[in-house]
């Protein structure tokens, strides 16, 4: 027994000692912070949810692989947003489209290498989408080349030459991007790769680097460590001013919060409006940026159900919710900042020329809601406080996913605004793998669900309606628009749909685009919610930051920190 | 009775050494090697032999039998769970900008487009063969991924079950002793302040007292993740001190709840008639308790240890997701969450293995304990 009682003992000091010696080694364990030989200084710590998985371009996935893959490529053209992707010379100098626009033609710089010194020419971007195109490589991107001409996707005519055919002039962006949105694999290194088993090649963990960066180190499920990349070539601007950016991962929101707080990391994403009072209160240190409208939440109406075929139906729900109000409650910080916007459709504000800024959104009145259910037959016959029409009751169960606090509370709103005009709405649940599924076979009622919009407009993946082909009819590919989750069917936006995507000068589509918005909110399959901004917390001891709708963090190799201010 | 006291003995110390064991190789080297793993089972079988404990080895021979069935039925509920449950791993390229081609590839590339009763016997002749094959979510064995994480759970709990055991006893003992006193009073209270706190919000509180207001102990990561240049002495001290809060966070509740257990158990045995005649001998109340009361009190108590593993784990997936601490903990949420199904069988696979191992070491702890309990 005696042993017990000295083990217990023995454990209380371990216990003991091991504070102490915290409380010794926490002053001890920051160095003095120096500028290293080449003149760059600092690190920049950012805390991610989750770990990377593949960086071999074409097969990678996560938001977090496609970080790490634009600091280490150097982008065939880089991008911008100013109202519309703006781009602008990468490894290609100059490029142009033929009279058709159906031939890109690009020139491409002679001076970028691989890490391993061998130049990036024509030949390495061709054989990238080679790959991209293989079906074995099952990549994710393959839907870049659907419209390009086999064997010329691209063309190479010498080093620093090449071509893109497509087989049909599109929008040019997003032409552009399709051409331009694969980093470049190195040929070289890759040509008798297994390409069954792209995904999981050692490449994938240790990629070349033609950008400013280079991946030092990884240690699974804990850290990822970038630094500069001796050997890049690229032009002087471009080389790193920071000597370090390390990728903490951190699965839970609250902690990454709380390390921010502490500043041990410098910047985090995804910020909650709830959280966003207290920082500015307490933190000066940290900027608040927004960084534009690039997501959306609605309620989805399931057409084929008979409760929401009227559209008077539809619009009198839209005029019974008030989405500014649950804007104020849900997406304002205290101060009055508002991080959210009313919606209208399904392309963001954000691409300016193209969203609609004349549709105005349905006016919150109980009134006309009122009065647009009666009209369509819906009275509170019996006085029990629900609609019913033939003996039916207007209810209804309005599903969301789980692990997204801001729609459970939306839906709240939702039902209680509803059941004051008589509408009654049971809240349902569901883990997000099964909410997606029972979307993808339209088995719902209402959904409350979101979207995160592209940067160039194809509306036909939301707002087609299927192509069915009738028998016997030549010219007619069945197509199925899976992601149309109202079953939303309309003549007039089909043919918008179509005429838009052959028109390749974007600012010769933004009519249609303009007219389309303004067909789909009239008939309302959603109910179109509002557009939330994304707050990131930046320290304030970095210049040169861009945190904008592209990336939270675009072009590191440009952020810097004063001398006076450098902290590692 | 001397005999069973040496075995037990040996048997204590055999344990300990092998957590000490791991618990320093893990803390220096970041995980532990293969030949770790084997030296450690072959140094536990050498001393089965030792014992020359006919019975005893056939005894643990005959569990691990038992364990078989166990873990095949543990395998087929969780691949049928798998199978119940909507989509799989191809669904993350359910996307507008994603063809839907490219979502049957990935479903012919890792066989999702055959039969269920296909795919399940293929999972039992590879889990026979003991190769789980390669992540889907990862893409790499699935093997390389657990002797990754596995280690630094099983340091996270080495580390809980020294908070859970050593204090809940002392305390325990302290209770039983000063039964009705303030001190039995004081320490019921903040006991059951802490049996009662769920693991998570205990956490987070951890962090914010001991992290963030204090600044006292690290958080977050199984060791400084803005450090550099290291020396192996600094980054061990480092280790060590990042497996404070996390050990806490899982530990203090259970440790609570074994003080509770220890009080009861050693309030009844001090009720017991020899107890009376040892006082009554006139034996010191010090050597009462600890030579007479205690060793029996301790009996419900292994029983409890060998009961804690399947909790230590499923506690880990929570605290190691608060505390981004690389363990199974999250290798099981992280494939749940992807649908990998091969390393959500083999995560599940290897706490089935940990827990059944577990409980043998407890029934054995218990009968060499208690000379009662015989090996048949």
């Amino acid at each position: 027994m005696r042993r017990l009682s000295t083990l217990s003992a023995l454990s209380l000091v371990a216990i003991g000692g091991g504070l102490v010696l915290t409380q010794a080694c926490s002053g001890g364990s920051s160095g003095t912070p120096a500028a290293t030989a080449d003149g760059r200084a600092d690190m920049l710590v950012i805390p991610w949810q989750s770990d990377i998985g593949q960086l071999t371009p074409g097969v990678s996935e996560s938001a977090s692989d496609g970080y790490i893959m634009a600091m280490i490529n150097y982008p065939v053209v880089d991008s911008g947003f100013d109202c519309s992707l703006k781009k602008s010379p990468g490894i290609a100098t100059e490029w142009a489209w033929n009279e058709d626009g159906t031939v890109l033609s690009m020139t491409l710089r002679d001076d970028i290498t691989f890490s391993d010194g061998h130049l990036v020419t024509a030949e390495d971007i061709a054989f990238t989408y080679e790959l991209v195109r293989d079906p074995v490589v099952a990549s994710p991107r393959v839907s870049f080349v659907e419209r390009m001409v086999e064997g010329k996707d691209p063309l190479v005519i010498d080093d620093t030459h090449i071509e893109w055919h497509f087989t049909v002039a599109y929008d040019r962006d997003t032409q552009m991007s399709h051409a331009t949105g694969v980093p470049v694999i190195p040929k070289h290194i890759m040509e008798n790769a297994d390409r069954a088993s792209l995904r999981g090649n050692d490449y994938s963990r240790a990629p070349m680097s033609t950008g400013p960066w280079k991946l030092a180190e990884h240690d699974p499920n804990v850290r990822i460590v970038m630094e500069p990349n001796e050997n890049f070539t690229g032009p002087a601007e471009d080389r790193t001013k920071l000597k370090r950016v390390v990728f903490q991962i951190i699965p839970e929101y609250n902690t990454r919060l709380l390390k921010l707080q502490a500043g041990e990391v410098d910047l985090m994403e995804s910020i909650l409006v709830s959280d966003a009072d207290a920082l500015r209160e307490n933190h000066p240190e940290i900027n608040l940026v927004k960084r534009g409208y690039r997501s959306n939440d609605y309620v989805a109406w399931n057409l084929s159900n008979p409760l929401f075929q009227d559209v008077r139906v539809r619009r009198a729900m839209a005029h019974a919710t008030n989405v500014d109000d649950i804007i104020g409650k849900l997406l304002t910080s205290s101060d009055g900042t508002a991080y959210a916007r009313r919606s209208i459709g399904t392309i963001t504000p954000e691409l300016c020329g193209v969203h609609n800024d004349s549709v105005t959104p349905l006016a919150y009145n109980q009134e006309e809601a009122r009065r647009l259910f009666a009209e369509a037959g819906w009275t509170d016959s019996d006085a029990d406080g629900v609609l019913d029409k033939d003996g039916e009751k207007f209810e209804f169960t309005l599903t969301t996913n789980t692990g997204n606090s801001r729609r459970a509370q939306s839906s709240v709103f939702i039902q209680s605004n509803l059941a004051e005009v008589g509408v009654k709405i049971n809240i349902e649940q569901l883990e997000s793998n099964t909410f997606f599924e029972n979307l993808r076979l339209k088995d719902y009622e209402a959904a409350l669900a979101g979207w995160s919009a592209g940067l160039f407009v194809d509306p036909s993946g939301l707002w087609h309606s299927d192509i069915v082909c009738a028998e016997g009819q030549e010219d007619c590919e069945p197509k199925k628009y899976e992601f149309n989750f109202t079953g939303f069917s309309n003549a007039r936006a089909d043919e918008l749909i179509d005429q838009g995507l052959r028109t390749p000068i974007p600012g010769e589509a933004a009519p249609i685009w303009m007219e389309l918005q303004q067909v789909i909110y009239d008939e309302q399959p959603y109910m179109f919610l509002w557009w939330q901004n994304e707050i990131v917390g930046v320290s304030d001891r970095f210049e040169n930051t861009e945190t904008d709708l592209l990336s939270p963090y675009g072009h590191l190799e440009h952020w810097s920190v004063p001398a006076d201010r450098v902290k590692y | 009775m001397a005999n069973n006291g040496i075995n037990a003995s040996y048997l204590g110390a055999a344990q300990l050494v092998g957590l000490a064991l791991s618990a320093v190789s893990t803390a220096a080297f970041g995980f532990m090697s293969t030949p770790t793993y084997v030296a450690l089972a072959m140094s536990f079988v050498v001393f089965l032999v030792l014992l020359q404990s006919a019975n005893l080895l056939m005894y643990f021979l005959r569990k691990l039998v038992l364990a078989i069935p166990l873990l095949l039925g543990v395998c087929t509920l969780i691949f049928i769970l798998i199978e119940l449950s909507p989509g799989d791993i191809s669904s993350k390229f359910f996307n507008p900008n994603v063809t839907p081609e490219v979502k049957a590839l990935i479903e012919a590339k890792y066989g999702l487009d055959r039969p269920a009763i296909i795919r399940y016997g293929i999972m039992v002749k590879n889990i026979v063969m003991f190769d789980f094959g390669r992540s889907m979510s990862q893409e790499r064995p699935v093997f390389d991924i657990i002797a990754e994480a596995l280690p630094n759970t099983l340091l996270l709990s080495a580390v809980t079950l020294v908070i859970i055991f050593p204090t809940g006893i002392l305390l325990g003992t302290i209770q039983g002793v000063k039964s009705g006193k303030p001190a039995d009073t004081g320490i019921s209270i903040s006991s059951l302040f802490f049996y009662s706190m769920p693991s998570f919000w205990l956490a987070l509180m951890l962090q914010l007292i001991f992290g963030t207001y204090l600044g006292l102990l690290p958080f977050s990561g199984p060791y400084d993740l803005n450090a550099f240049d290291q020396t192996p002495w600094q980054h061990f001290i480092d280790r060590c001190i990042h497996l404070i809060l996390p050990g806490l966070a899982m530990g203090l509740a259970s440790a609570a709840g074994t003080a509770r257990y220890m009080r009861s158990s050693l309030l009844e045995v001090i009720r017991q008639d020899y107890i009376r005649t040892a006082r009554a001998k006139g034996l010191p109340e010090g050597v009462v308790i600890r030579k007479h009361a205690l060793r029996n009190a301790l009996l419900p108590i292994i029983t409890l240890m060998g009961l804690s593993l399947p909790f230590l784990f499923s506690g880990s997936v929570l605290v190691e997701q608060v505390f981004a601490w690389p363990g199974m903990g999250r290798t099981i949420l992280l494939a749940i969450f992807e649908q990998d199904t091969p390393l959500i069988i083999a995560s599940f696979f290897m706490f089935t293995l940990v827990v059944v191992a577990g409980n043998i070491l407890a029934d054995l702890a218990y009968a060499l304990v208690d000379p009662r309990i015989k090996f048949d």
